[in-house]
């Protein structure tokens, strides 16, 4: 009896001393720590550099507030031949502004060259790529364009009506982020053109691939491609395929490649792209890029 | 009999929960100026505990968590410089020295010493800096403010922005504590 009592009091005598010595190591600490903090949706960021692959939109887009002004060249051929300076001589522009009204959706407004083209654009973040609390394999984002032919109309059967120089681009921006370095794309597309000639369609469909392999701290390759339904026939027209290099430097994203086509917006990439890489008709082309903070938003 | 030693047992618990006070809500501000460039940066998703009992201190956040007014700047420091892909967490271990000197039950604020191991961008340093620790109605908040150079923590700068980013980089830290009970 005695006995049992003594190592009852032996018991309590060892456990009082804890309530005054630490239990906890710094680790434990650490361990309350990751125990308590909730775990929150790792949203992946930076898929690409740019809000363009190359010539096609890819899912980045402006922050809230901030404007993104490009300047875009397409040079001649590189097969006009050192005449010409290798296309370097002629020149169509692109001049773009993107603002970001939120982060998930930006307003576009441009002026190209190619058939004096006025068009506006605006692109919608649908869901994004992420893990942890809520995981999403891709991202997803609409993006839709319609542009204006401002070119005098001289062909007296066409009639000159403001409808008939529109034209419509919807397409849909799939792309994962497969680690740091490889990003690729899908881009589902629907091109309408009210208007076009008699050995073309109206609507195109086409499926575009793009996707960059950032091979150092402030550089990528890039590529793109897309297959467009019903290009007319004999050769008029080819797919687009472009491959180039993304360069990063303080605020600037500068983008050089060679493509096959000779217009920025998206209906003439996809449905007018007249070069033949085969036959050396493609062009050196430039996007550079600076964004600015309009409004500054803490988050 | 057993009722006591589970009473025991429950009051051992207990203390040695009390003597922790946890704020998953701290501040680390970071903040770097050349003529060229001005870095401002908050984190208000900081996690620490400190253990009353012996000084202890545990800090530890996401380097994703740190906000930028400006996007650009947002995502260099994420993809360039902090790696935040690679070395996702920031983490600090370590003391606070002479903790026991501290009176608690007194209201005011004390000068301290915390000394311990910083983890940044995978890189541990020891570090010794000094900081204050203010006790207001039972409420324990603790301050510090101190520089971390980007070579000791391996943070690559290009030679092209050396001018426009320091080596040093201030941080100022802040935790507003409560006590610890288990979920």
């Amino acid at each position: 009896m005695i006995k049992k009592y003594i190592l009852r009091l032996f018991l309590i005598l060892l456990v009082i001393p804890f309530s005054h010595v630490s239990l906890y190591s710094q680790d434990d600490l650490l361990g309350i720590l990751d125990d308590e903090v909730e775990e929150e949706i790792d949203y992946t960021a930076y898929t690409f550099k740019s809000s363009r692959i190359i010539n096609m939109h890819s899912i980045e887009q402006m922050k809230t507030g901030e404007l993104d002004f490009r300047i875009n060249h397409r040079f001649g051929t590189v097969n006009s031949g050192a005449y010409e300076m290798f296309g370097l001589d002629n020149a169509l522009i692109n001049l773009c502004f993107d603002y970001g009204v939120t982060d998930w959706f930006m307003v576009g407004l441009r002026r190209g060259t190619y058939q004096k083209t006025y068009d506006g654009s605006l692109k919608f973040r649908i869901f994004r790529q992420s893990k942890g609390l809520k995981v999403m394999p891709v991202t997803l984002s609409y993006y839709v364009d319609m542009s204006v032919n401002t070119l005098k109309i001289t062909d007296p059967s066409i009639e000159d009506i403001f409808s008939n120089r529109l034209a419509y681009t919807h397409q849909l921006l799939i792309a994962r982020k497969f680690n740091e370095r490889l990003s690729l794309q899908l881009i589902p597309s629907f091109v309408h053109r009210n208007l076009v000639p008699d050995d073309e369609e109206n609507d195109i469909y086409a499926i575009g691939i793009g996707g960059r392999y950032k091979f150092a701290r402030r550089l990528a390759i890039t590529f793109e491609y897309a297959y467009a339904s019903n290009t007319a026939g004999d050769n008029k027209y080819y797919n687009p395929f472009s491959i180039g290099l993304d360069i990063e430097t303080g605020g600037h994203v500068f983008q050089v490649f060679f493509t096959n086509a000779q217009a920025m917006v998206e209906k003439a990439v996809i449905a007018e792209t007249t070069g033949n890489w085969l036959e050396g008709n493609f062009r050196f082309g430039f996007n550079m890029s600076r964004v600015f903070t309009l409004s500054k938003k803490s988050h | 009999m057993r009722y006591l030693l589970l009473v025991v047992f429950a009051t051992v618990l207990l203390t040695a929960s009390a003597q922790k006070q946890i704020t998953k809500t701290g501040t680390i501000e970071i903040f770097s100026e050349t003529p060229l460039f001005t870095i401002e940066g908050t984190n208000k998703k900081v996690a620490s505990i400190l253990n009353t009992e012996n000084g202890e201190v545990v800090a530890s956040t996401l380097v994703r968590s740190f906000k930028f007014h400006e996007a650009l700047v947002e995502e260099h420091f994420n993809e360039n410089y902090m790696e935040s892909h690679a070395f996702p967490k920031s983490i600090f271990k370590g003391r606070i020295i002479d903790f026991s000197s501290l009176d608690l039950s007194k209201d005011g604020t004390y000068d301290i010493m915390i000394e311990g191991k910083l983890t940044i961008h995978g890189e541990t340093n020891y570090v010794k800096e000094k900081g204050t620790i203010t006790f207001a109605d039972g409420i324990i908040s603790a301050s510090t403010e101190f520089p971390v150079s980007l070579k000791a923590y391996k943070i690559r700068v290009e030679k092209a922005y050396t001018k426009a980013i320091q080596d040093e980089i201030l941080l100022k830290i802040h935790f507003n504590y409560k006590p610890y009970s288990k979920k």
